[in-house]
């Protein structure tokens, strides 16, 4: 469950991304919905390490195999003689192995890309048009409540909460929504739990 | 304006006056960029409609001539022995050199941080995958019996027969493949940001259309983290690809035993070329988009000037390797190669000529002064002029080396027929027209990019400094 607040500027979306801390809400909780990209730490942290590199050098190794059975696999299975020629030729094997390895790469990083952003996002998250016109939007994650789980390396930012996780859902969305009132929000819009 | 435009536009300016009105640091604000740049996204106009009928036209004539051709054969063309390659491989070769340079102009500069790219890179984008899907064409008009073109594709068959991958052809396809991809998902992931502000400030089925595209783009900081990652990925990966499927297209002539082609020169000469026909084209378009779309606030006389130094830079590029060259063959005076050289400067004189002054005196020239590079006239003219030139410059490597291979007693010449200029005009106007389309239904300037320039333009205040604006993020 999310809800976000949706800010005039980037001072008071600060303020509120302040005061959402300091009521005890952590940082993985917190996320901004900017228009333009904005350098880390001037709203939130994200300080995650990006993984779907590696998925494209393992596209790029698929490719490249890929490549070397597309020419030098099916020329050995379906040899043509070709004077004193060899059959696999190491010249059209390896332009054709590139290519397959650059092709393979460029689209596993694109799946890895949208995979690690979560896209096509399956279900609806709150959002408003106004932050594509410049509005700032602070999305906070609601913890279902109940009970407090110490916010340890690996643990999920919708688990990772401490003692305000003690609160119920409602009363966690009640206090963000107080906080980023106070902060100067233009509305609040949450999402309801499924 | 329509009655809709009318109510947008005062729908606009109410939420503008509003207090819900975003402070966004710049100096454009950002509603005020959406709108420009969002406008050409409005229904079109009778003009709109006019030009494309006249483009689609002409690309309907060039299908009759076509199937004119697989009808009647491969006679209909100029083509015969010895020269075999006329204008359909002469076509081929100039829009996969358009096409090289969209992506690779963007790329570079986008890894070079160079901010004053931001409003021309959709536009190269865009016209990289319109031209390499118009070029990818021509080998297939080019193959006489069309319709078999299905060998090409690696599957097993019930006529045991395998795509033979030391021929040239396959090497081109595959590569055009990877090319037409790589590209489209270059173009994709630019306009990814701008697919969402479409959505959000559009109706109707155009929203679901774009709420589709975007695919739930919300702008989070850990979605622009990821996204600014895979761009600098994406724009490293491409460049390699660019390069080598142009240095394959000149692998086509380079080994062979050809006089006049078979030369270590020709790929980075033929790169180098590529490069200079696909700055001249993303210049001219930038003039036309800028014209049609009252884009003078973001397409300026500095964007020309910079694009102006580049076409400077690679004319100089292009002139050495040519002058390299045929250098190399005059001082060889190798007899076979010198002919050919001979017989394209006696028989083709004035094409040689205007290549030359197209390619490397009017550029050369022209670009040496700011004021010719900031004059969009002269812009206009000189990009028009290296792609003629360019075109031509195709034509005499093809036909020259052809017409006077090693066996005199087999030298002929080439004239094209009706049917090969009718499918060259259609390939023009083809591309024209699914960018026009294009332009119709994607914003043709990158809208985030922009903003995200104005935002970094913008100051802030420390004590009695102003200080530049940390929003925005280096790649």
């Amino acid at each position: 469950m999310e809800t976000l607040g949706v800010f005039r500027d980037v001072e008071s979306a600060a303020r509120a991304v302040d005061g959402l801390i300091r009521a005890g809400f952590t940082e993985a909780q917190i996320d901004s919905l900017t228009s333009v990209p904005y350098p880390d730490g001037v709203l939130v942290k994200t300080g995650q390490r990006s993984w779907f590199r590696w998925l494209a050098l393992a596209g790029g190794l698929a490719g490249a195999v890929a490549g070397f059975g597309l020419a030098a696999g099916t020329a050995w299975l379906y040899p043509v003689q070709t004077g004193d020629k060899p059959i696999i030729a190491i010249y059209p094997t390896a332009i054709i192995m590139f290519e397959t390895t650059m092709l393979f790469t460029i689209i596993a990083a694109m799946v890895g890309m949208f995979l690690e952003m979560r896209l096509p996002a399956l279900k609806k998250r709150p959002y408003d048009a106004a932050v594509s016109d410049g509005c700032i939007g602070i999305c906070l994650t609601i913890h279902p409540g109940g009970e407090a789980v110490e916010c340890l390396p690996g643990v999920r930012s919708d688990e990772c909460i401490g003692e305000i996780a003690a609160l119920s859902a409602g009363e966690q969305r009640e206090l963000a929504t107080d906080v980023m009132k106070q902060a100067g929000a233009l509305r609040i819009i949450g999402e309801e739990m499924s | 304006m329509s009655e809709r435009q009318l109510e947008e536009l005062r729908e606009f300016r109410e939420f503008r006056e509003s207090e819900e009105t975003p402070k966004t640091p710049g100096t454009l604000q950002t509603q005020k960029i959406n709108d420009d740049l969002l406008s050409s996204l409005r229904p079109p106009t009778l003009r709109w409609y006019v030009l494309a009928l006249c483009l689609g036209a002409v690309v309907a004539w060039g299908l009759a001539a076509f199937t004119w051709q697989m009808t009647h054969g491969m006679y209909v063309t100029g083509k015969n022995r010895p020269v075999m390659w006329g204008f359909y491989i002469t076509g081929f070769v100039f829009w996969v050199g358009l096409s090289h340079s969209g992506t690779m102009v963007s790329s570079i500069l986008r890894l070079s941080q160079a901010n004053w790219r931001r409003p021309i890179l959709r536009a190269a984008e865009a016209m990289t995958v319109f031209c390499i899907t118009v070029a990818g064409m021509f080998p297939l008009i080019h193959l006489g019996r069309n319709w078999t073109f299905f060998y090409m594709i690696p599957y097993p068959n019930q006529r045991g027969l395998w795509p033979n991958f030391r021929s040239a052809l396959l090497w081109d396809m595959t590569a055009i493949t990877a090319y037409i991809i790589g590209s489209s998902l270059f173009l994709y992931l630019g306009l990814l940001p701008d697919l969402a502000v479409a959505r959000d400030r559009s109706k109707g089925w155009q929203h679901k259309v774009y709420a589709v595209l975007a695919m739930g783009w919300r702008g989070t900081a850990h979605e622009w983290s990821v996204y600014r990652k895979a761009s600098t990925l994406m724009a490293a990966l491409i460049i390699p690809v660019a390069v080598s499927v142009h240095s394959i297209v000149a692998w086509d002539f380079a080994v062979t035993v050809v006089p006049g082609w078979h030369s270590t020169i020709f790929p980075p000469y033929f790169v180098i070329g590529a490069i200079l026909s696909g700055v001249a084209a993303v210049i001219t378009l930038m003039i036309v988009i800028r014209k049609a779309f009252h884009l003078e606030e973001y397409l300026t006389p500095l964007h020309f000037d910079n694009m102006g130094k580049l076409l400077l830079v690679i004319s100089l590029l292009w002139s050495y390797a040519y002058f390299v060259e045929v250098q190399t063959t005059w001082y060889a005076h190798e007899p076979i190669e010198w002919e050919v050289f001979s017989f394209m400067s006696q028989r083709y004189t004035p094409q040689l000529l205007i290549m030359l002054a197209g390619n490397t005196l009017l550029p050369i020239f022209c670009m040496c002064f700011k004021r010719l590079r900031r004059s969009i006239g002269t812009m206009l003219v000189v990009s028009l002029m290296v792609n003629v030139a360019m075109f031509i410059e195709r034509f005499l490597i093809i036909v020259p080396s052809l017409s006077h291979k090693n066996m005199p007693f087999a030298w002929g010449s080439y004239s094209s027929s009706w049917v090969e200029i009718s499918v060259n005009l259609a390939a023009l106007a083809g591309f024209a027209l699914l960018f026009t389309v294009f332009a119709k239904f994607f914003p043709i300037v990158a809208v985030t990019d922009v903003r995200e320039l104005e935002a970094r333009r913008a100051e802030v205040s420390m004590g009695r400094a102003k200080v530049p604006s940390i929003a925005g993020e280096e790649d």
